[in-house]
């Protein structure tokens, strides 16, 4: 059976430009919350208070990426056959290594002396909802065709 | 034994059950998400991009949850 889809560079798929603008503006976000929660920490609970937000923020930031990059990195094998199984080995088992170093990483801190658990909740909280912010706004300026971009063969000539 | 008794006997912290509870509602919702990602993307898998992006920001939104939920062990004592 011939495939009649076009060749393998064309398949990639379209939600490409739209995570790694996510991305993008999700590091600047970034940036500009490690300031914020930083001096905020700081100012609270001195240094305890700016470790505690400064991992609270990277943490957030860090795992709420993944799930875009886990996806960017999938859509490298799009032009492959087992793309659809190796699209969801690596989103899902992405998700799941993540959340099991996410509580690896959460009951390894619990008790470091170093740094104000409150805080670094607070700035987790914070974290993820400006991470979400961040994502809902992409989406709803991105520009995603809503028909296949798949170019069609040429038109038949007559000569 | 009654269940009075077996439910008396239970000791440790009754916030691992809560941290175990905020495990079950993201893989619920995760699992419907990619489900109806991979019903949707064999429908029409032209839209296989688009569907990507909406099976990301629901994802998203859900792993949100299980992230707050999970990190409230850190103030709960």
């Amino acid at each position: 059976m011939t495939d009649a889809r076009p060749e393998s560079a064309d398949r990639t798929p379209t939600s490409n430009p739209v995570l790694r603008r996510a991305l993008t503006l999700g590091g600047i976000v970034a940036a500009v919350l490690f300031v914020v929660t930083a001096v905020l920490g700081f100012v609270f609970a001195g240094g305890e208070g700016l470790a505690g937000a400064l991992v609270g923020t990277a943490m957030a930031v860090v795992f709420m990426g993944i799930t875009a990059a886990s996806i960017l990195i999938a859509n490298r094998f799009a032009s492959s056959d087992l793309f659809v199984g190796a699209f969801f080995g690596i989103v899902l088992g992405g998700w799941l290594l993540k959340f099991i170093v996410f509580i690896v990483l959460v009951v390894l801190l619990r008790d470091a002396a170093w740094l104000d658990t409150t805080v670094l909740f607070l700035s987790l909280v914070a974290g993820v909802i400006a991470s979400l912010v961040v994502d809902v706004i992409v989406i709803t300026t991105s520009r995603m065709p809503h028909v296949s971009d798949v170019e069609l063969p040429p038109a038949p000539t007559d000569d | 034994m009654d269940a009075t008794t077996v439910l008396a006997e239970i000791n440790g912290n009754i916030a691992t059950v809560g941290y175990g509870l905020a495990a079950i509602g993201p893989a619920i919702g995760v699992g419907i998400v990619v489900g109806k990602t991979i019903e949707g993307v064999a429908r029409q898998p032209e839209l296989a991009g688009r569907l990507q992006v909406l099976m990301w920001i629901g994802i998203a939104f859900t792993e949100a949850l299980a992230f707050i939920g999970i990190a409230t062990y850190f103030i709960f004592v």
